[in-house]
């Protein structure tokens, strides 16, 4: 029984930060059409961000996260304006949108993850925090696991409330359902557009943050993130926040009993095999009616 | 726009060949090698061109093919000849493209990108976990490799074959094909056009070709193992030289291919951090001011003047 409870707990804590990863970079794609492939290397300026703070400063690594927040959220504000609001004003339909974003991604993931090099170096870096054995049931997890699960269950279903509960939620549902009504309606592209964008980086810096308190990170960490941050809104289908978190667990779940019944190396052809069986067999993601 | 015809394009790449087939008895080895890598380059982009350029698909699996030939060459070397290993590894890079193609075509955009991406790492995966768990080794040594005048032939008859297969396809109703899928698949299919079909063998006979120069080159290395050879450095790589040259044409990529392998021989080694910082920021510049390439700036000029 407690064995099954591990590797439960393991699978749901992976993926809670899956989740989070995934739904900035769904909420993106979903509204804007852009596919920013450098998704991963923002979670790692955040990993490294909070890093710096807790190791130069001495600052607690959950009371940085808000800093994390706000500094990638500008820093999405910016990226977008520089990069990416030229190719949505000018591209010719949302094909060209989407490849072209995606190029401008590749040139965004070269240029974060190498300035990250010269800047920090390859060494892997981490630091110790709250790494106490706590007890619940019969199985002992570290403490900052439990927190790094408790932040990213947080950050995602404070992303569903607000998607659901507040005025600016409901005007990216409207956009998302249909581009055209929701301007006719009076809401404004050129303000949410930005917003949103800085939204999914804020999303990708909090996860980068909170895997930095568990893991070693190193500027190479964000790749394989965002290919899993696509799995993951590939389970949970286009747009949908919900499926967001719903897909990222599953992943989280699928790849731990995985592993452990196969072996750690095939990890990755797990997620794989996942990402092809579901794009084969349900398109539009498992939970789409 | 005023495309030379097919004929014109033949006797020039064939005219070409021949002189650069004389470069290993003219220049020192450095210079020789250089030339191969423009030459790998070269080949890898035009035939990612000629498929993704005219569909418009943005696909990420040259690294997987190339590695896939390469792993032909390293496996079967000890048994078959040199020339033998290389169309083999185009064959087995084509069948496996025609498989995954099958599978995944109908796809589009980001989720395809996204898709041929991840079959370079499922393949690298793959390869790593099968030869440690049945031959318990991580790389392979490359016994008796050919002299370098020989593999820098053999790459040069792959990238003219490249070229000459890529002109004739464009010329050919494969072609139109291709290009009516690029510019709408659906009005393409209303046409009678077989688009299924059209973009497997489109993107099968792409991959034969990364494949087989996968093959050729591998036996440079003496050591290979996965990380080296499906390293997605040479799928981004060949897809950012194709659409600086623009990849709806033939000249493009090639005049690039030879840019930018200059430019990564000589700044990468020295500074390897900021050539790619370079890289991205040139590829950002591109996107937003250049969709169209280099070669839209020489057509733009063609059609004023």
């Amino acid at each position: 029984m407690g064995f099954w409870l591990d590797l439960t707990a393991s699978g749901l804590i992976t993926g809670g930060i899956y989740a989070v990863v995934a739904v900035g970079l769904n909420l993106q794609y979903g509204l804007m059409r852009i596919m920013n492939i450098a998704h991963g290397e923002f979670l790692m300026v955040g990993a490294y961000l909070t890093w710096w703070a807790h190791t130069a400063l001495g600052v607690n690594p959950l009371a940085f996260l808000p800093v994390v927040m706000v500094l990638l959220f500008l820093a999405g504000v910016v990226v977008y304006r520089v990069c990416f609001l030229k190719i949505t004003r000018s591209a010719p339909s949302v094909e060209v949108v989407e490849a072209r974003s995606l190029l401008i991604g590749f040139g965004l993931m070269y240029l974060v993850q190498n300035v990250a090099y010269l800047v920090w170096g390859a060494d892997l870096r981490g630091y110790s925090f709250l790494t106490d054995p706590v007890e619940i049931g019969e199985t002992r997890f570290t403490a900052n696991r439990l927190v790094v699960f408790a932040f990213a269950l947080g950050a995602s279903l404070a992303l569903l409330a607000v998607l659901r509960f507040t005025l600016i939620g409901k005007a990216v549902r409207a956009m998302m359902q249909s581009p055209v009504g929701a301007q006719l309606v009076g809401i404004n592209t050129a303000t949410l557009h930005p917003v949103v964008f800085g939204a999914g980086l804020a999303l990708a810096g909090v996860a980068g943050a909170l895997l930095s308190m568990v893991y070693e990170i190193s500027p190479s960490m964000g790749e394989p993130y965002t290919v899993t941050a696509l799995i993951v809104i590939t389970l949970g289908g286009l747009g949908s926040a919900a499926g967001c978190l719903a897909g990222g667990l599953l992943l989280g779940l699928v790849e731990a009993f995985g592993m452990h019944f196969t072996n750690p190396s095939l990890k990755m052809l797990l997620s794989y095999g996942v990402f092809i069986a579901v794009l084969l067999a349900r398109p539009k993601g498992l939970f789409s009616k | 726009m005023s495309a030379p015809g097919l004929r014109s394009i033949l006797a020039a790449t064939g005219v070409s060949a021949v002189v650069l087939a004389a470069m290993p008895w003219l220049l020192p080895d450095f210079w020789l090698s250089l030339a191969l890598t423009c030459l790998m380059y070269a080949a890898l982009a035009v035939s990612w061109a000629m498929f993704c350029g005219a569909t418009n698909y943005l696909s990420l699996a040259t690294s997987a093919f190339f590695g896939i030939g390469a792993y032909v060459t390293a496996w079967g070397l000890t048994t078959l000849s040199y020339p033998v290993a290389v169309i083999l590894g185009g064959l087995v890079a084509a069948a496996f493209a025609v498989l995954v193609g099958a599978a995944v075509l109908h796809l589009r955009g980001a989720y395809f990108a996204v898709l041929t991406f991840g079959l370079g790492e499922l393949v690298r995966h793959a390869v790593t976990y099968f030869e440690k768990s049945y031959f318990r080794t991580v790389g392979r040594v490359i016994a008796d490799a050919p002299s370098s005048t020989t593999v820098y032939l053999t790459v040069l008859l792959i990238a003219a074959a490249a070229v000459c297969v890529c002109a004739m396809v464009r010329a050919s109703r494969l072609g139109l094909a291709l290009a009516g899928i690029g510019a709408d698949e659906e009005r393409a299919q209303t046409l009678g056009v077989n688009t299924r079909r059209a973009k497997i063998l489109g993107f099968a006979l792409s991959a034969f070709f990364a494949g087989a120069i996968g093959a050729a080159i591998a036996v440079r290395w003496t050591y290979i193992d996965p990380t080296a050879v499906f390293n997605p450095f040479i799928g981004f790589q060949t897809v950012l030289i194709a659409m600086v040259g623009g990849a709806h044409t033939l000249i493009g990529p090639l005049v690039s291919s030879v840019v930018f392998s200059l430019l990564t021989e000589f700044l990468r080694l020295q500074f390897p951090y900021a050539f790619l910082i370079l890289l991205g920021t040139l590829l950002i510049l591109l996107v937003l001011y250049l969709p169209g390439g280099l070669a839209s700036l020489l057509q733009r000029r063609w059609a004023r003047g």
